[in-house]
């Protein structure tokens, strides 16, 4: 049923992000709030600066689980863990994978991949954040197989 | 300034009054995002959509944390854990909410949502902590 194969157990390459104050200003912007006081990075931040800091995007993801276009995708759920508030300015580093993967199918017999990867997000050696997000990628049904 | 806190206790809400789609324009380019149902009217008119396009899914998280800040301040929270049910539109309503399901000392365990109407789109849990508001009582 499904057209993909199994990512689990991918790992991202890693890599490092710094959150620039105007992609701040923007993104808090987008959710309709002030900039936050003191340099604080809106904490919605946590869910672009993961993927992209630990060198993978939305897009690589998309094909790595072989989305199948408009509609194909949609979004379970989010785990989002800080244990210190995100800043501008700051270098964080980001390492994680795919760590669920499973063949499923919804309440109308439609088959789907549910996928979930968590990223881990220091300030040197200190963990900063912890993010685990579930995808899911609807499969179209294959008739007779 | 001092403040009382019970299991119960609702936290005020934060409204939406209409999701811009300008806004989720911005927030593909700023998330890299090329899932086009954010930003291209076509693509949700060919899922039958009526071509409103879909609010990104962290949009729909931030209206909840916009809400938790406006409550317990900006570096407040400690954890959020939402599924997301229904899909969110340009042009919709939306209101977040939450409630006190738990106090641990200074952190607080709520339950929140989104909500269009009454049809709840995103639900969860949030932690967040409630030092610098300081009484807090169960």
């Amino acid at each position: 049923m499904s057209k993909s194969t199994s990512p689990l157990g991918y790992r991202f390459p890693g890599g490092r992000y710094t959150i620039a104050d105007w992609e701040n200003w923007l993104l808090t912007d987008c959710t309709t709030a002030q900039a936050l006081p003191e340099n604080l990075a809106h904490p919605v931040s946590l869910f672009h600066v993961p993927i992209l800091g630990a060198g993978t995007s939305i897009a690589e993801l998309f094909e790595i689980c072989g989305a199948e276009g408009p509609g194909s995708v949609g979004l379970d759920g989010y785990d989002w863990e800080y244990m210190h508030p995100l800043r501008v300015g700051v270098e964080y580093r980001m390492e994680g994978g795919i760590v669920r993967w499973e063949n499923l199918v919804d309440e109308r017999d439609q088959p789907y991949d549910s996928m979930s990867f968590s990223i881990e997000m220091f300030d040197g050696s200190e963990l900063v954040a912890r993010i685990t997000n579930t995808w899911r990628f609807r499969r179209r049904k294959v008739v007779g197989a | 300034m001092s403040r009382i806190i019970n299991v119960g206790d609702q936290l005020p809400e934060f409204v939406v009054p209409s999701v811009d789609p300008a806004r989720m324009k911005t927030m593909a380019a700023i998330l890299r995002d090329p899932y086009r149902v954010h930003w291209d009217r076509e693509a949700t008119r060919e899922m039958g959509l009526d071509g409103r396009v879909i609010n990104q899914g962290p949009l729909n998280l931030s209206y909840i944390v916009n809400m938790l800040h406006a409550f317990a301040g900006p570096t407040s929270i400690r954890r959020l854990t939402v599924s997301f049910a229904r899909p969110v539109f340009d042009g919709d309503l939306v209101v977040a909410g939450g409630e006190v399901t738990e106090v641990q000392d200074s952190l607080l365990v709520c339950g929140v949502w989104l909500k269009r109407g009454d049809e709840i789109v995103v639900s969860g849990t949030a932690v967040v902590d409630v030092a610098a508001l300081a009484s807090v009582s169960s």
